[in-house]
């Protein structure tokens, strides 16, 4: 950060030349920039403009307002829901293992938690959801060895197709999602600042209330909004479980998209897409500030 | 205080440990499971050989293998030459370009989908090489800060200076200076956009695409075990996989730390 605007003010006070100088510095980077006009902004441009016509092409906020009604509220409900639930869910457990092994785990053994859950938050999808189906479904081996050990959870309603179901399947990649984004933070509280405070005289208690919380606050939360963004958007897993008997937003859109339901507006997929893109950066915005300011003293 | 973490850093793991592989040991299990003509539960290579017997595995795998691979050449020709240039003469340009790589992180797969749906040409649509073309897209949040922090501790800028001090040209400096300190950060991200691309399914089932991982979701609905059987050879590939990934951003971290 402070390096480039160091170097582009070293530019400019060569003289007059600095635009020329940037246009030709910027040159080979019009590739990328290109590719990425190409493939990413004007899908995304399009969405945002088709959203906002109505099925005579002309400007108009009716898939908006279509979107605010049931079936799609209590799609958007459900989809904030299951966010929130499964960051709740996995981002305090998370963090308290992230502690515990950065207290008292060795380097080795805090570089394989690392990778681990690095492969572990990236194994979401499919393959994850009939990983739960052949283990908590009806026919489910943790479910038979608790029958066989006399707990029938299925007889107490339990069922993995479910909304709580989901949430517990989420946990899975949301919980080694936790660990990755919010060690580095518990890295950087240095064993000095806790020497120093004992010094002075904290308990450790004070230590937690007065700096250890305060400084772990913003990476917590942070960190608690990309899990949220996370399981609001998950498309994979919720599609290979549920058979349309749960409405998330992205299920809607993908049943939409697949034509199976006939709807009275042609582009009420894309208001929800919009609305998706919306709920998402509202979470997605305040973690990348939160993370870049913090990366300033974690380094 | 430090006797009770003492004990909490064994049972935490233990809890790791069962939270990991119950789910996987069980689905290993399962993945085994055939039943007998009288309807008797046993277990067998059966779901397996089923598997092989399925002319659609392997032209479904080859198929997933082909658009990753022509991912991770895009990656290559594209997105780690313009890393390279951020480092060595655009620097006023990485903090923009580094917002913007991250966009897709921020907006929906599902949201994207709909939007190449809208915007692409039809003979774009047609074919399936659109999808590698959109896998770099979602892996490039990843592999712009692989390679971003891969090189942020290596001083290219100098040592290129250096080495056409010394009297090599460019392409020596790119090839002989250049390539072989960035080998193993470009490597995590050809890792990276490898694995992501072959287990991509959001985008790839939304534009009617059929992909390993989509067909997979298929034949659940005529064989679970067989879904579930594959699951666990696909999960066991992207372990692998993975963690080679893991294993060599860790070398990356090793040898940017000696060079500072």
């Amino acid at each position: 950060m402070i390096n480039s605007y160091g170097s582009s003010k070293g530019v400019s006070r060569k003289g007059g030349t600095f635009a020329r100088r940037n246009l030709i510095i910027a040159l080979p980077l019009i590739p990328l920039i290109a590719y990425l006009a190409f493939f990413f902004f004007w899908p995304m441009v399009m969405v945002v403009t088709d959203s906002l016509k109505n099925n005579d092409h002309h400007w108009s906020f009716i898939n908006f307002t279509t979107i605010t009604h049931k079936p799609y509220s209590t799609a958007f409900k459900n989809s904030i829901l299951l966010g929130a639930l499964s960051a709740l869910f996995a981002s305090i457990p998370g963090a308290i293992f992230a502690y515990i092994i950065e207290v008292r785990g060795s380097e080795k053994l805090k570089g394989f938690v690392t990778s681990l859950s690095g492969v572990l938050a990236n194994t979401g999808g499919v393959p994850l959801a009939f990983m739960f189906i052949a283990t908590f479904g009806a026919q489910g081996s943790a479910i038979k060895i608790l029958k066989a050990l006399g707990i029938d959870l299925y007889s107490g309603g339990f069922t993995l197709f479910s909304f709580t179901g989901i949430v517990f399947v989420y946990l899975y990649f949301q919980i080694p999602l936790m660990v990755i984004i919010f060690s580095p933070a518990l890295h950087s509280i240095r064993n000095e600042w806790r020497d120093a405070a004992k010094n002075l005289g904290a308990t450790p208690r004070k230590f937690w209330r007065t700096i250890g919380v305060p400084l772990l606050f913003p990476s917590f939360t942070a960190s608690f909004l990309l899990l949220f963004a996370s399981g609001f958007a998950a498309y994979a897993t919720a599609r290979a479980m549920t058979v349309g008997n749960i409405a998330l937003v992205p299920l809607v859109i993908g049943t939409l998209v697949d034509g199976n339901v006939q709807v009275d507006q042609a582009n009420v997929g894309k208001s929800l897409a919009v609305g998706m893109v919306i709920v998402s950066a509202l979470a997605m915005i305040p973690y990348l500030i939160i993370q870049r300011r913090a990366r300033r003293w974690q380094q | 205080m430090k006797k009770s973490l003492s004990i909490a850093l064994p049972s935490t793991l233990a809890i790791a440990a069962l939270f990991i592989f119950l789910p996987f040991g069980s689905s290993a299990e399962f993945s085994f499971r055939s039943y007998s003509p009288e309807g008797k539960l046993m277990h067998s290579f059966a779901p397996y050989q089923w598997i092989l017997q399925q002319p659609e595995f392997m032209s479904h795998l080859l198929l997933s293998f082909k658009l990753s691979l022509i991912a991770v050449a895009f990656t290559a020709i594209l997105v780690v030459p313009s890393v390279a240039w951020l480092h060595l003469k655009a620097q006023s340009f990485r903090s923009i370009i580094e917002v913007v790589t991250i966009l897709p992180l921020v907006i929906p797969v599902v949201a994207l989908s709909i939007g190449v749906q809208a915007a692409f040409p039809d003979w774009l649509q047609s074919t399936e090489y659109e999808l590698p073309l959109m896998y770099v897209i979602l892996s490039l949040p990843f592999t712009f800060r692989i390679l971003d922090n891969g090189l942020q501790a290596i001083p290219l800028k100098t040592i290129s200076e250096a080495s056409r001090g010394l009297g090599a040209n460019w392409p020596k400096t790119i090839i002989f200076v250049i390539a072989p300190v960035m080998r193993s950060a470009v490597a995590g991200a050809f890792f990276l956009t490898f694995a992501l691309s072959l287990g991509e399914f959001t985008l790839t089932s939304l534009l009617h695409w059929d992909t390993f991982p989509t067909w997979v979701t298929s034949v659940s609905q005529q064989n679970i075990i067989g879904a579930i059987a594959l699951s666990v050879f696909s999960l066991t590939v992207a372990f692998v996989v993975l963690l080679l990934v893991g294993l060599f951003s860790s070398q990356t971290k090793k040898r940017t730390e000696v060079a500072e």
